[in-house]
């Protein structure tokens, strides 16, 4: 019953969405006063798959606001090379089952030219090779975990890309500020055990320390659900280190940088990804004040693409975007500018369009000068930020 | 070593606070309320949305009691009493109070989005001052103290009170305190409402603690208010407090004594000695003794 409400409610916003950017093109190809204009030309399909219901809907609302606007701001411009570009969302409702049926509906039914998504790594892992045995370009636009592209765990991955900084680039970024800018030469390293994101964090912290020379004084785990985490920062600052690292989601991490602010204010807290959130801001507040985390973005870069984006965003949602937002919306201007330069890119030539998401080099996004390594994964700048006067500020 | 008996002072009562009110249901009725922790939710956010309109915390809090209350009831008479009437097994209500819980945790993220949410900017007491050599801030000790307010006051009013007398016949036989004249309707409402309104002031003082409300935030406290309700005693409202307890120092000790992995398989360890040593709880007794 739910399921089916929910199909409905999704199909009644697709064709919302087709409708609202049928009236766009209307308006464009009127303005520009071409007759033979865009309107000959098929639709460019585009599949997106995020989580908008289940635990991923922290997420999947906000990259969703992010590849609307992008398609929107794609197709006032012309959209691909004359042809509009129409976005087919649908929900993978956070799991692997729900990731698969909308990937197997995108290559199947839909057949989508590129497909963005899914938005949590356990699903992309089992929706992932789908798009690949139908040869259909993947990029991915909020998976952090490892073995989603390069070497995957399923075999061959050939069509799998990655837009999303992943962990194991993001934290030896940090650490090495933190050894060189900050000085710090022990830590004690606390993490979420039970949670995928956090333990694997965790891994990337311990090697990313050790490579540094940096001494763990103590490893505290803790779980997920732990309502408190006094106990454990309490234990945590009894070691005397020169700061704390916290691997997990944004949740503990709020508890562990009040606790911090409580007993020992001024002491250093660095995290990963679960701090790239102004939830971190607003909820801990002047606790936050301090913390250090490497991020793909952040809101407040000067860099005049982001600055477009962010006031764009605004005022269609009148709120601030999120790190989800930015790559989401940077995600489909990555394929753009593949698809671009594909020759045809409505039949069904996937192979060559791969060819060309591969030949990305230094597309501008909002994430910064973006370009693909030869393993499909991200190369970009890390953003190594603290947080002074409640904003995300930069350290390197 | 202070400071951490005063952190696991604080986590007990918390989770003391939350376990209270799913006890006090399963005690008087045989129903494992799984809506609770959505109204503990339910509680934190009546409080967010009152002091957004600009009440102080303090009546924020008697809001959320009075809110969660009347939901307690309304819970009751929507999930749990048209299968009452019918006669349905207590696995019915249980279903049906899952979902109930997603309705309400579905109608805050409607409101509120899945995201984490702060209560306003200085709204909260945030002064904290060394005692010795232990950190005490206001906010933590306030909320300990309420918690052990709210406990001694369930205590006295089902032993002492007409109500309690009632709640108490109801618990012991429901046909034989209607045969005596017990307005057994009125019982439950009451049971709802004390349930329904502790959980929520659990929820607004943890939110307060935290001050990172969230939709999913009472979903934690379900297991293991479980094993506190259990090892307490089924039912028996003293037991589940010290069960409470004996859980968060359970779970301390271990940080302070063992490889911090091991914690949960030590604290929950110890719970299931105790149920090896006394399988109806610390306090567990025939049904006939219980609240």
């Amino acid at each position: 019953m739910e399921k089916r409400s929910k199909r409905i409610l999704g199909i009644v916003g697709a064709l919302a969405i087709a409708l609202a950017a049928c009236g766009g093109t209307t308006g464009t190809s009127g303005a520009s006063g071409s007759p033979q204009g865009s309107a000959a030309k098929p639709d460019v399909k585009v599949g997106v798959v995020i989580s908008l219901t289940g635990v991923g809907n922290v997420y999947g609302p906000t990259q969703k606001n992010g590849v609307e606007l992008a398609a929107q701001r794609i197709n006032d411009a012309g959209g691909v090379n004359g042809a509009k570009m129409v976005l087919v969302i649908d929900d993978d409702q956070s799991t692997t089952d729900g990731g698969v049926t909308a990937f197997r509906k995108q290559t199947s039914q839909d057949r989508v030219v590129a497909i963005l998504g899914p938005t949590l790594s356990n699903t992309a892992v089992a929706a992932h090779p789908v798009a690949q045995s139908a040869q259909t370009p993947v990029i991915a636009i909020s998976n952090t975990g490892d073995g989603i592209v390069g070497k995957c765990t399923y075999g061959k991955c050939d069509y799998i890309f990655r837009a999303s900084l992943g962990e194991s680039t993001a934290i030896p970024a940090t650490v090495n500020i933190a050894k060189t800018k900050l000085n710090v030469k022990s830590v004690v390293l606390m993490y979420a055990q039970d949670d995928k994101f956090s333990s694997d964090g965790f891994a990337i912290f311990q090697k990313a320390l050790a490579t540094a020379g940096i001494t763990v004084k103590k490893e505290i785990a803790f779980s997920k659900t732990d309502v408190d985490l006094s106990a454990q920062v309490t234990a945590a600052l009894a070691e005397s280190p020169d700061a704390i690292i916290d691997s997990s989601l944004a949740g503990p991490a709020i508890l562990v940088l009040k606790e911090v602010n409580r007993r020992k204010p001024g002491m250093l807290v660095i995290g990963g990804n679960g701090f790239n959130t102004p939830a971190i801001i607003t909820s801990a507040g002047a606790a936050a004040e301090g913390a250090v985390s490497g991020a793909a973005w952040y809101l407040g870069n000067p860099d005049p693409i982001n600055k477009e984006f962010v006031a764009a965003y605004k005022a269609k949602y009148n709120v601030d975007p999120d790190q989800f937002a930015a790559q989401a919306y940077s995600g489909l201007y990555i394929l753009l500018d593949a698809l671009k330069r594909t020759p045809t890119v409505t039949s069904v030539l996937h192979d060559k369009l791969r060819d060309q998401i591969e030949l990305t080099t230094g597309v501008k996004t909002p994430l910064g000068e973006f370009s693909f390594n030869a393993s499909h994964d991200v190369n970009q700048k890390v953003y190594v930020v603290q947080i002074k006067n409640g904003a995300f500020t930069p350290l390197n | 070593m202070a400071d951490q008996i005063y952190n696991a002072i604080f986590i007990g009562s918390i989770y003391a606070l939350f376990a209270l009110g799913f006890t006090l249901v399963f005690s008087v009725l045989d129903i494992l309320n799984l809506a609770h922790p959505a109204l503990f939710t339910l509680g934190a956010f009546t409080a967010l949305f009152a002091m957004q309109q600009g009440m102080p915390a303090a009546a924020a809090v008697i809001v959320a009691f009075v809110v969660c209350g009347i939901a307690g009831v309304l819970l009751d008479r929507i999930a749990f009493a048209p299968l009452r009437r019918r006669n349905a097994p207590p696995l019915s209500a249980m279903i049906s109070s899952i979902g109930v819980s997603l309705i309400v945790i579905r109608l805050i993220q409607l409101k509120y989005g899945p995201d984490l949410q702060a209560y306003p900017a200085g709204t909260l007491p945030a002064a904290v001052f060394p005692i010795g050599g232990l950190l005490v801030d206001t906010l933590r000790s306030v909320i300990i103290g309420l918690a052990v307010v709210l406990m001694l006051a369930l205590t006295y009013l089902v032993r002492r009170t007409q109500l309690g007398r009632e709640l108490r016949a109801l618990a012991e036989n429901p046909r034989a305190a209607r045969i005596l004249g017990i307005d057994v309707e009125r019982a439950i409402a009451a049971t709802f409402f004390l349930s329904a309104g502790l959980g929520g002031v659990a929820g607004v003082l943890y939110g307060f603690a935290t001050n990172s409300p969230f939709s999913q935030m009472g979903l934690a406290f379900e297991l293991k208010a479980f094993a506190v309700m259990i090892v307490g005693g089924m039912g028996s409202i003293p037991g589940a407090v010290l069960g409470a307890y004996l859980l968060s120092f359970g779970e301390i000790a271990s940080l302070a004594f063992l490889p911090s992995e091991l914690r949960d398989a030590f604290a929950f360890g110890l719970l299931f000695v105790v149920l090896l040593v006394r399988p109806t709880g610390i306090l567990g007794q025939r049904a006939v003794d219980r609240v």
